[in-house]
Order: C-alpha cells, then sequence, then structure tokens
C-alpha cells in the first residue's frame, strides 16, 4: 500500500473533490514515512471518518495517525469492498457516496445525488451499497460497478442503519424516528415486513438467521428471526452507576465466529461485551466519552472505540478485554473500518 | 364548530390483527386575544407565542409510518371554545378515543380539565407551568406535558450549584405571578445548597422616588452575590439587567441563562433533525432559521409522540386505549434531548431533562453531574413523590 501524495486528481469525476484535494495535508505522513501503512509489525490500519472536521484519519494499530485526509463534507457511515480494496464513504453534506481505492489512495469516483447520505452497507456478491438518506426519508441501492440506482426505498423519518442479510435476500433500514426496522426484499426491493422496535433504532447487524437493532432511548438490543421476523429476544445492560435511561447503545459488531458481540453504550461512556449465544453479559469496557462506532481488526483481537464527545479512540484489547490505548482522532469520529 | 382537516387514514401495511383510532382534538378559545399575547408595552415581541398547532401536525406527520403500519387511523381537529356556551355541551362530541391538547389561557384552561376529567376524556396542559396546578389539578384523566415552574427552577439550582455560583440574589416583579414563581426558584436553590443573599422587587416606574427599584445598578447594588437570579413573567424589565448590574456577574432566570424544555440550537440527540422538521415540514409555511417549537408546542407534541411511541414501548400491537397507555410505566417518548421522558404517575407531569440555554446555545442539560435521585434519573427535577400534594393512584 502507498501513501504517497494524492496529486493527480485527474480520475476523479467531481471538479469539486479535485479542489478539495487540495487542501488534503500530511503532517505526520512525513514523520512517520510511507513505510508504516505496509510495515509488517502493524498488520492493521484502520480508517477514521470524523464528521465535524471533515477528514480521514488513517492510524496504525498501535494507534499512531499515519495521514490525515481532507476528501469531503462531513464523511460518516463507511464500508469496504474487500476483494480489490475499495472504501466507499458517504459525505452526508455534499449528498454524495466517494470511491476510494486504497491501493493508490486516491478517489475513483463519485456517485453524487444520494442526499443525506449516512450509513452504508455493501453485499460484495452482488456488486450492491445500500445507503441510508437521512432527512430524505430513504434508503438507496446502487451498483458498485454500473453506479446506477437499482432502487429507492421509503422509509421512515430519520433512515440510519442499514444491512443486508448474507445472500443478500433481504435489506433492512432503520428510521430512527419511526421506530420501525423496513425490510425490503433484495431481488424486487418490495417492501415485505415493518419490524417495530423499541425507541430510535440505530445501527443492525446481522448473525446467523438473526437481526441486532440497538434501540437508542429504548437502552437495549432487540433480536429479530430473519426468517419468521418475529422477535425472539432482547438484551438490557446495566454497567455499573448507570440508570438504564443513561445507556444508548448505537454500534453492534459481531467477532469472526459471530458468537460474540460488542455495543457501544453512548452516554454511558461503556463498551459492553457479549455472548451473542448465550446472550449474557460478558464485560463492559470504560471508554472516552459517548461511544458510538466499532471496529475489530481481521485478527480480532483489536477493537476499535470511537468516542464521539472526546474526540479520541479507545484501543481494546479484546483477548485481556483491557483498553491498550487511546489515541486522538479527527472532531466527532463517527465511523471505523479496518483495512487488512 | 369542528373543523375537519387532516385526516391520515391507510391500512396498506396494516399488519395489526385490529385497527383502533386516535383523535387529537387541539381546544383554543374564541376569546383569547392571541394579537397582543407575548408583547412588551411597546409592542415588541418578547415571548414567542404561537398556537400549538403546528406542532401537534408535525407529531402526526411524524406518526404516520408507525401509525400506517399498525393500522391507527389519526385525525386533528380544532375545537375554538365559546365563551357563552357551556363547557359540557361543547365537548360532548368527543369519545375515548380523543385526545385534548389544551391550548387555553390559565382559568380557561383549569376550567376545561376540570369537565373534561368528569367526562373522562383525556386532556393534556400543555401551556401552563405554574407549580400549583399540579397539585390543585390532580386529576385522574388531566395531564401535564410542559414543565413545572420547580422542575425549571430545580434544573436553574442545580446548574448554579454545579457551577459554584451559589450566593443568589433575587430580582423580581411586582405581580402575583412573579411572586408566586419567586417562592418557587427560592425553594428550588435551598434544595439544592443556594443561598439568597436578598429578594428585590422591580418596579417598571421611572418616577425619581423608585430609583432604587428601577435603576439596575441601585437594584443590584450595596450586596455581594456570584449570580443574579430574575424573575420577570412579562419579560419587560429583566431583559435590561444583563450588563447593567453593580457587579460584574450573570444574569440568569427569566432572562440571561433560561430554563427551557426546547431550543433551536441544540446540537446533539437528533435535535438538529427535529428541529428542520418543525421548520419545514409544511411546504407552504416554511419557518426561518432560529425558529422553534416554544416550550408550549414542544408539550404538545410530546403528548402525541408519547401516544405513538407507546406503540414502541409497550408492543401491544395497536392498543390505543388512552388512559391505559398514560397510566401503563412502559409508555416513553424519545423526546430528542438524550433521556426518555414518561409520566410520573403521583401527578401526571411528564418527566423530562430540562435545557439550560442562553440565547443562541444550550450550555447545559440538566439534570446536572451529580444530583442523583434514588429512582429515577430525572426526578430530581420538579415535585418527587413525597413530596407532592397530589398522590394518583
Amino acid at each position: 500500500m502507498n501513501t504517497g501524495k494524492v496529486t493527480d486528481s485527474s480520475r476523479i469525476h467531481s471538479h469539486r473533490l479535485g479542489r478539495m484535494l487540495a487542501f488534503c495535508f500530511f503532517a505526520l505522513s512525513s514523520l512517520f514515512g510511507p513505510v508504516m501503512l505496509g510495515a509488517p509489525v502493524v498488520a492493521a490500519t484502520a480508517v477514521i471518518s470524523n464528521e465535524r472536521s471533515g477528514d480521514l484519519v488513517f492510524m496504525n494499530e498501535s494507534g499512531e495517525t499515519i495521514e490525515v485526509m481532507k476528501l469531503c463534507n462531513r464523511p460518516r457511515g463507511m464500508a469496504q469492498r474487500k476483494s480489490d480494496g475499495i472504501l466507499y464513504i458517504a459525505c452526508s453534506d455534499d449528498g454524495e457516496v466517494i470511491e476510494f481505492d486504497l491501493a493508490t489512495m486516491e478517489p475513483e469516483r463519485v456517485f453524487a445525488g444520494l442526499p443525506g447520505a449516512m450509513s452504508l452497507a455493501i453485499h460484495e456478491p452482488s456488486n450492491r451499497l445500500v445507503i441510508s438518506n437521512e432527512g430524505a426519508s430513504k434508503a438507496t441501492v446502487l451498483n458498485t460497478i454500473s453506479g446506477e440506482v437499482l432502487a429507492t426505498l421509503p422509509t421512515g423519518h430519520e433512515p440510519d442503519g442499514v444491512a443486508l442479510t448474507v445472500d443478500g435476500s433481504l435489506i433492512f433500514v432503520a428510521s430512527e424516528n419511526a421506530g420501525i426496522v423496513h425490510v425490503f426484499d433484495g431481488t424486487t426491493y418490495e417492501p415485505v415486513k415493518r419490524l417495530i422496535t423499541n425507541l430510535r433504532p440505530r445501527r443492525l447487524a446481522v448473525r446467523d438467521k438473526e437481526l441486532w437493532v440497538s434501540s437508542e432511548m429504548g437502552s437495549r438490543v432487540e433480536i429479530f428471526s430473519t426468517a419468521s421476523f418475529a422477535k425472539t429476544d432482547e438484551i438490557l445492560f446495566a454497567p455499573r452507576g448507570f440508570r438504564s435511561e443513561q445507556l444508548t447503545p448505537v454500534d453492534i459488531l459481531f467477532d469472526q465466529s459471530q458468537t460474540t458481540a460488542f455495543v457501544a453504550l453512548g452516554s454511558a461512556n461503556h463498551v459492553v461485551i457479549v455472548d451473542a449465544v448465550k446472550r449474557e453479559i460478558i464485560k463492559y469496557i470504560l471508554v472516552g466519552r459517548r461511544p458510538w462506532g466499532l471496529g475489530l481488526t481481521p485478527d480480532g483481537e483489536r477493537l476499535f472505540v470511537l468516542n464521539g464527545l472526546s474526540d479520541d479512540v479507545t484501543i481494546i484489547d479484546v483477548d485481556s478485554k483491557r483498553p491498550v490505548r487511546t489515541s486522538r482522532t479527527g472532531l466527532v469520529p463517527h465511523s471505523v473500518e479496518i483495512l487488512n | 364548530m369542528l373543523h375537519y382537516f387532516v385526516v391520515l387514514l391507510t391500512l396498506l401495511f396494516s399488519t395489526a390483527a385490529h385497527s383502533s383510532s386516535l383523535e387529537i382534538i387541539v381546544v383554543t378559545s374564541a376569546a383569547e386575544n392571541r394579537l397582543s399575547a407575548g408583547k412588551s408595552f411597546a409592542g415588541i415581541t418578547v415571548k414567542p407565542h404561537r398556537p400549538v398547532l403546528r406542532a401537534v401536525e408535525l407529531a402526526v406527520f411524524e406518526s404516520s409510518t408507525l401509525f400506517e403500519t399498525l393500522g391507527v387511523d389519526v385525525a386533528i381537529r380544532q375545537l375554538e371554545l365559546k365563551p357563552e356556551v357551556d363547557v359540557q355541551e361543547q365537548l360532548k362530541a368527543l369519545t375515548p378515543a380523543s385526545l385534548i391538547v389544551l391550548d387555553l389561557p390559565l382559568d380557561t384552561m383549569e376550567q376545561v380539565a376540570s369537565v373534561a376529567d368528569q367526562m373522562k376524556l383525556v386532556a393534556f396542559n400543555v401551556r401552563h407551568s405554574d407549580s400549583r396546578l399540579r397539585d390543585s389539578l390532580c386529576l385522574d384523566y388531566v395531564f401535564h406535558s410542559i414543565p413545572s415552574d420547580r422542575m425549571y427552577f430545580d434544573a436553574l439550582g442545580q446548574f448554579l450549584v454545579h457551577r459554584g455560583w451559589r450566593k443568589v440574589l433575587v430580582v423580581q416583579g411586582p405581580s402575583q405571578r412573579d411572586s408566586d414563581r419567586a417562592v418557587s426558584l427560592i425553594e428550588s436553590l435551598k434544595k439544592f445548597g443556594a443561598s439568597v443573599v436578598d429578594q428585590r422587587v422591580f418596579s417598571l416606574s421611572h418616577h425619581p422616588d423608585d430609583r432604587d427599584k428601577n435603576r439596575p445598578g441601585f437594584l443590584t447594588g450595596g450586596i455581594s452575590y456570584d449570580v443574579v437570579a430574575v424573575i420577570d413573567s412579562n419579560k419587560d424589565y429583566g431583559r435590561y439587567l444583563q450588563y447593567s448590574t453593580r457587579s460584574a456577574r450573570p444574569v440568569v432566570g427569566d432572562v440571561g441563562l433560561t430554563p427551557v424544555s426546547w431550543h433551536f440550537a441544540l446540537e446533539r440527540y437528533g435535535a438538529p433533525q427535529l428541529n428542520e422538521r418543525y421548520r419545514n415540514f409544511k411546504k407552504n409555511e416554511l419557518l426561518g432559521p432560529q425558529v422553534a417549537m416554544t416550550d408550549a408546542e414542544f408539550a404538545a407534541w410530546s403528548a402525541v409522540k408519547l401516544i405513538t411511541n407507546s406503540l414502541n414501548t409497550r408492543q401491544s400491537e395497536a392498543e390505543l386505549d388512552l388512559i391505559s397507555v398514560l397510566t401503563d410505566p412502559a409508555s416513553q417518548v424519545d423526546l430528542y434531548k438524550g433521556t426518555r421522558g414518561s409520566i410520573r404517575h403521583w401527578n401526571h407531569q411528564l418527566r423530562q431533562p430540562i435545557l439550560l440555554a442562553a440565547p443562541q446555545a444550550v450550555i447545559a442539560v440538566a439534570p446536572m453531574p451529580k444530583f442523583l435521585h434514588p429512582k429515577h434519573y430525572v426526578d430530581t427535577l420538579g415535585l418527587d413523590e413525597p413530596e407532592s400534594k397530589c398522590q394518583l393512584q
């Protein structure tokens, strides 16, 4: 992987993006040099989108910033196409999604006309990207090869979390305001079902035949069957010193085996490790202020927890379940993707 | 006279075994003069005073996806009361599916609330914060979604103590309402450990004999304090105290840093989305960038959203028997303030966080850190169960 300066903007389809690139700055890349990204001691690189400072921070597994890149306005959700090293970045205030080539470290394409693009979910086998459009009460399904909009999915107000089943046959979109997860057929894009959730459903995660939904204002994670759509279970949290109404779960993440779940508890300043099979709490870990975004290294050893109100990331050693480092990010870190 | 003007009913996506209906009745008074409401002597608008109807419409607009899903029919009706006709007669067309939103001046509100209770109709006080009403309108079918003065002042008291500004000079207006509210304020200050160094009454008169009560420098002089707390319900005088106090101290209360239930500049908890929707959801009646729901509008919005959100939190499909919804502790509402709201069973007050706001920013959200309640996170704000004269259930 190469971290050389992005100077050639000729391949970018948006001229504004080209102008933005002029603002790219690489203060730290000059310190650490371009070898850090590919250095063998650090296996993985984290990319953190910062919605307020409007930049991406590239960070190694030790929490050292390698590069800061300003690409667009209010970057939020991200998704990786792992097969060929592409990162999609939702630029909310531009209403665009950027296709960023991780090999050349350059934006390849810009998909425009996506107002309030917020959360992203990718289905690699079918080359589809699902984008929630906050403020427009809809989600968009995009063919990432042709750039064609395959479907526009109407939702309740404030759509946020999006997810697909592994086979791509169902698409889920959470409407925070309506308290509904909309289920769409992944082939016809027809609405299939509306799941009534507790207050303010935020993020979605699919595991086996289960859909996990974080209810931010309901202070719980609800579990629905992706076959019957019935609510089958819910997980409540009780970290020491917090009342139920102070717990505002947002991101949910499973490990590779899908037997362990990580949930960021927002205002309660903790991340929780859950036995996803037994539905039992394993441990609460104190992190920074208002943790939302989560990312796990491919080897499953490091959990990155983004603290939106303290502008930092807590890196947790998963084996010992302890934080090992807290590092500064940009302003209001939103999402993290860990590159291989 | 009843106007039907919004009806939303579709069963397109109905998954419910049975459907139910909700009819929101916004009650106003033909006798109320809204033209001069909230204006000062010189005709300057010092307190935005709008009908709560738009906020009710917003709540219904937001609820439409869920209502459609569960097959709930909803309608908004306006009922303008005629002063010369018996109230009971004017309410007789209402049913147990009617949610009454009382957008009325104080005396009419008290009267209509009592009649509604006798008729077993659910009614919400959305305009009047008088703490007294939480005891005097202690009725099974009457609810208060606007915070009480005690909630507002408890939030302010916590803020001052949290900041370490414990010596408070209280300056109040001469009206009975100002005196009642000053009593509430002083109770709140004492509850959290602040002290009142003096209580002074201002006068609107510019007569030289009254200068110690009118000139800010004299009114706030001759004593040491950390902060000036102003009670000026009409906002006629207090707004001239800032930058004119004898000592360079902040001004809080009805001017300066003010406890409110809603604000245009709240940046977190999804509030920007709600504010944007409020301004823009009526395409032919857009509002300007700094316009937000008044506390009365927010209270009306909260009342309707509490009913809607109960469908999420109780998870009993399309069960909308209003009085059971409102007396069920599982009924909770997402208030876009970081902590969900619910009804206090003892006096039917909607519990909620209170914002401490300057004109351009929300400075803090109460409860403040370290003010803890044994039972509920926000119950350090307002009359707690043991203190309340009203003991429903």
